[in-house]
């Protein structure tokens, strides 16, 4: 072989640090930094958990900032949309007013300057015959043509619209009972949220409980409890959330305590397995021979251990204890009115579905939103903690 | 293989017997429900229902006469309609209910396994993006919103289908669609998982391996394999089907067994309510088993493990 | 001599991956004549199965062979399409995996896995590819072989299902047998009764066989000749006798370091040299084995040592081979001598 002559000092012994340089591996993180910097990186995931921050921040806050409350009725100013199209009539005396159309129930109603719905303009006559009304503005008529929805002068002349406003006194509008549609948005978001978050806590104790005492008993005991599980994950549960509601009469704390105590088998599942491999475990046999107590394994060893199942579980049960809890309201079994959830609005959206379309927009855009940040969440979560996709 | 039957066919009655039981207990702790002798009731109802169940009887023994009726398939009386029996309200809503119902099974198998299939097979392009998009919108959009929107859309504004009503074959597409939304998306996103672990399977080289060929190794390698998991959340999406149903046929006034149970519910007729209950239950409960059977058929694994328990 | 069966030149293998391209493979070049037995050895990681897998164009999505050839009988396996390698596996090559246990489908009948594998190569009845499967499991000793056809892989042992893999491979006669660790996930006795089951029937059927191990007990006892994989680099390679009578190779002498005696009855797994092998997302410049070797010199982390001639077809990859470097006792004092 010809071989190319090599400097000498090539052939002296490697600088270990030298060689051992071009090896700085990626720093190894601990499992929560990994998890973290993972879902980090998961955008859809951090999309929704910023909104269900931003949400439960407003569910807290927003009906104390709110001017209105959810219950406060103003039938006069009902189904107020949130943004209209103003027309303007000055009169001889040189005053305007502002007044927008309200094409769902055919009444005019008076907007200050500012934008604020100032109250509904009496017609002065009404003919049902030609289906028409007349509104006076100081000594100029306006003409309302219900049949066509056409303004015009009483000339003949066609009233021409003077621009989009935005309602300023009811930013979302209001609903058919002149409720502030924001207002009960918030309001419905904090039921919404609370039944949730609470029924999901409760689930979660049971599941705990449940799971860990069969797990913890094991043997017989285990296998028994573990049937009854088998049982009841068979049975459907909607039906029995019913049920419940209809012993206990609905209700805020009836619609907590039917869905906090029917979704807890999975819980139990998770948590019963984990500490069945635990038992198993070299580390806890050691634990226990050092003569460290049971709850002090538990807390040690189980929950790092459970931690990421456990939490994946809880995401996922958030949304489906508010779709149930939506779902309950909108046959008419959740909370009772006046009080709001997510599911009474959009039934009570629902009712005037033909004449207010845009009524519905509002409680189903939210807990759309809710249910999508829900889910990117939790299928973050899940991405994050699987270890098969850990490189 | 007599084991694994045996001991589903016996979860089922344990289950049933369970619902059928708790059901009883729970109407009864109803105030004013039936099986109370104290309540304002018109009167042939209230004969109607002491000639079945003897309410002056203990309470046992009124639960045994209603397990009775049950087991001959006789739910009782109506608690609000005179000479209405539960059986006939049932038997009233069982066509409507059971055509959206079976339709909306067939689109979600129909379309949930190759949409998941088409998505895994082009992962990360865009079918896949387009599917998971889809499905994601449909899981994440409750059933209700879905159906008064399309209700909306093509009934209201487009005038494409009826409002209401299963008249017109038109009729059925919006609650068919609103009641299997959620699931088709369930199914492809699960069928999809389910493929793309399964592509990851040794087996899978190995059947690539002996020189088999593309459509032989994803059809008869690949696809039984992964359509497991699918086959276990039929029995979920029959229960959910039918739940479904109480908004679906309430949105689009559906005169189904759902919008019975909810008029009863409103109504608060009790017997219907514990009779629909149970009849669900049961309906469900026999899916489950039809399932566990389909089960048994792609998984020669299943029977192994009963038997050897 | 007579043209190689096969004959592999300058693979080179990456996964392209979203941290970037794993260099799984780099240039590896061997030669394999009908019949003859080939081991490779080398420590997890180091690209043995991928390898095999480039040759048989089983790599998965995100690996793509960029460079080198395999000609198999005169063709170009890595340039054939889908259809003609998909005609030759399980045919002409046929391949034995590592893990019984999950290399089954667990939902069909053991019969239906050996039988799909004749009709799709040979042109004859099912009847015909049930007599010669029941043939099969009887030549891989299945007991009570045509009852055993409709069992599912769950009602077998290992070292069975592992059987059943085999019946699989030989099923169409292949020229070339790959077994990519086919003992590892067995039982030791049950190791022992597959590798005697695989050399009787290479010996009887002929067939080339490349078998990939950890274990150099089992190359020593099976195979014709060796290659050392490292860094998915071949670090040496030569006939079996020579090689272990003078390894060449300070990473084949690190190996070898844990074996008192070849002859001695116990298999030894590679015990572990100190530290880790590279990151194949980076390679070094130079020697891969460098940060690890006992001789490393300045010239090692400069350059990648050629593959230098031992003599008798041996050849070992490091720098030491250099006329100008320093002799290292064991490793180039017979150079000297020679
Ligand atoms: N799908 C993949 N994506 C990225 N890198 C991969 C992939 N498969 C293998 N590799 C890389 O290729 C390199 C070689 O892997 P290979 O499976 O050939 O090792 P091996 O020598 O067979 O090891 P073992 O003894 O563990 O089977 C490894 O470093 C691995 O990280
Ligand atoms: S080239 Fe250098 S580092 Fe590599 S094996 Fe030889 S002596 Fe060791
Ligand atoms: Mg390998």
């Amino acid at each position: 072989m010809t071989d190319t002559h090599i400097a000498p000092e090539m052939w002296a012994p490697a600088t270990r640090d030298g060689a051992a340089a071009e090896y700085i591996a990626a720093p190894s993180l601990t499992f929560w930094q990994d998890v973290r910097k993972r879902l980090w990186a998961n955008k859809p995931a951090m999309l929704g958990l910023g909104f269900i921050i931003l949400l439960v921040l407003a569910a807290i806050f927003g009906p104390l900032l709110s001017r209105h409350t959810y219950f406060e009725q103003n039938l006069k100013l009902s189904n107020i949309p949130p943004l209209f199209q103003t027309y303007e009539v000055t009169d001889g005396a040189g005053a305007t007013t502002r007044f927008f159309f309200n094409s769902g129930n055919l009444n005019l109603y008076e907007v200050t300057p500012s934008g604020e719905v100032a109250g509904l303009l009496r017609a002065t006559k009404k003919d049902l015959i030609k289906k028409q009304q007349q509104f006076k503005f100081g000594d100029r008529e306006v003409v309302l043509d219900t049949a066509r929805q056409q303004l015009s002068f009483a000339d003949g002349a066609a009233l021409a619209p003077s621009g989009w406003q935005w309602n300023m006194s009811h930013w979302l509008g209001t609903d058919q009972l002149g409720r502030d549609v924001l207002a009960r948005q918030l309001y419905g978001a904090r039921i919404s949220l609370t039944v949730a978050f609470v029924a999901t806590l409760v689930n979660f104790f049971i599941g705990v409980f449940y799971g860990g005492l069969a797990g913890y008993l094991g043997g017989k005991a285990d296998t028994i409890m573990m049937r009854v599980v088998e049982v009841i994950s068979t049975i459907p549960l909607t039906l029995y959330v019913i049920l419940i509601m209809v012993v206990f009469n609905s209700g805020f704390l009836s619609v907590v305590l039917a869905i906090g105590s029917v979704y807890w088998v999975d819980m139990a599942r998770i948590v019963r397995g984990q500490i069945l491999t635990l038992k198993q475990q070299d580390y806890v046999a050691a634990a226990r021979t050092m003569g460290a107590s049971t709850p002090r394994i538990l807390v040690r060893h189980l929950l790092p251990n459970s931690v990421g199942p456990i939490l994946v579980t809880l995401t996922m049960l958030i949304p489906s204890a508010i779709f149930i809890e939506s779902f309950m309201s909108f046959i008419g079994l959740g909370v009772t009115p006046p009080e709001a959830s997510w599911g009474t609005l959009t039934s009570e959206a629902v009712e005037t579905l033909r004449a207010y379309p845009y009524q519905l927009f509002f409680p189903a855009a939210a807990i759309s939103l809710t249910m999508f940040a829900f889910n990117f969440l939790g299928d973050g979560l899940r991405d994050a903690l699987d270890p098969r996709l850990r490189t | 293989m007599t084991a694994y039957v045996v001991q589903r066919m016996l979860l089922m009655l344990v289950t049933l017997f369970a619902i059928i039981t708790l059901t009883f207990f729970l109407m009864h702790a109803v105030p004013g429900g039936p099986f109370t002798s104290e309540k304002i009731l018109q009167p042939e109802i209230q004969a109607a229902l002491n000639a079945k169940y003897h309410l002056d009887d203990p309470l046992w023994l009124q639960y045994l006469t209603y397990l009775k009726g049950v087991l001959s398939f006789d739910l009782g009386p109506s608690f609000k309609y005179a000479g209405m029996s539960v059986n006939q309200i049932i038997a009233e809503g069982l066509p409507v209910t059971m055509k959206t119902g079976a339709l909306a099974l067939i689109c979600v198998v129909a379309l949930g396994v190759p949409l998941g299939i088409v998505a895994a097979l082009n992962r990360n392009r865009w079918p896949d993006t387009l599917v998971m998009v889809i499905a994601t919108i449909g899981v994440a959009v409750p059933s209700y919103v879905i159906a008064t929107v399309a209700l909306y859309v093509f009934a209201l504004r487009l005038g494409w289908v009826p409002t209401f009503g299963l008249d017109d074959w038109r009729g059925y597409f919006l609650p068919v669609f609103a009641l299997s939304g959620f699931w088709i998306s369930f199914i492809a996103r699960l069928a999809r998982s389910s493929l793309l672990e399964t592509l990851q399977q040794d087996y899978m080289m190995t059947a690539r391996a002996k020189g088999l060929r593309r459509g032989t190794v994803l059809f008869k390698h690949g696809l039984r394999n992964s359509l497991i998991p699918v086959v276990t959340v039929l029995g979920p999406v029959v229960a959910n089907l039918l739940t479904g149903s109480f908004v679906i046929e309430q949105i689009f006034a559906l005169p189904g067994i759902g919008r019975h149970f909810v008029l009863s519910i409103t109504n608060r007729d009790y017997t219907a309510i514990m009779g629909i209950t149970i009849f669900y239950a049961a309906v469900l409960m026999v899916m489950i088993f039809i399932v566990d059977m389909l089960y048994l058929v792609l998984d020669p694994r299943i029977k192994y493990r009963a038997d050897a328990k | 001599m007579s043209a190689p069966l096969l004959s592999v030149t300058n693979l080179s293998t990456s996964f392209f991956t979203s941290r970037g391209e794993v260099q799984a493979v780099r240039g590896v070049s061997f030669e394999l004549r009908a019949g003859e037995i080939l081991g490779i050895v080398g420590e997890s990681g180091s690209g043995k199965s991928i390898t095999c897998m480039s040759i048989m164009g089983l790599l998965r999505s995100s690996g793509r062979v960029i460079d080198g050839t395999a000609l198999f009988e005169g063709r170009d396996l890595i340039t054939l399409d889908e259809d003609e390698l998909s005609a030759l596996r399980g045919n002409d090559i046929s391949m034995i995996f590592q893990d019984p246990m999950t290399s089954l489908n667990p939902t069909l009948t053991v019969g239906e896995q050996v039988i799909e594998t004749i009709l799709r190569h040979r042109k004859v009845s099912r009847a015909e590819a049930r007599a010669r499967a029941i043939e099969l499991f009887e030549l891989v000793r299945i007991p009570s072989a045509a009852k055993r056809l409709r069992s599912y892989p769950h009602e077998f042992s290992g070292g069975m299902r592992q059987r059943v893999m085999i019946a699989i491979a030989l099923a169409c006669d292949p020229k070339l047998l790959i077994a990519d660790e086919p003992t590892t996930a067995l039982d030791v006795t049950i190791q022992r009764q597959i590798l005697a089951l695989l050399k009787e029937l290479q010996g009887r059927l002929g067939m080339a066989v490349i078998l990939i191990t950890h274990d150099l007990g089992v190359i020593a006892e099976t195979a014709d000749r060796v290659l050392v994989m490292y860094g998915g680099m071949v670090m040496e390679e030569g006939p079996v006798r020579e090689l272990f009578a003078r390894p060449s190779h300070p990473y084949t002498r690190g190996l070898l370091a844990s074996i008192p005696d070849l002859r001695d009855d116990t298999h030894h797994r590679l015990t572990p040299i100190p530290g880790s092998p590279p990151d194949m997302l980076r390679p070094p410049k130079g020697c891969p084995f460098a940060p690890r070797c006992p001789h490393a010199m300045a010239q090692c982390n400069a350059a990648l040592p050629p593959l230098y001639d031992a003599g008798e077809g041996h050849r070992a990859r490091c720098w030491l081979h250099h006329p100008e470097a320093p002799r290292v006792a064991g490793i180039t004092a017979e150079l000297v001598t020679a």
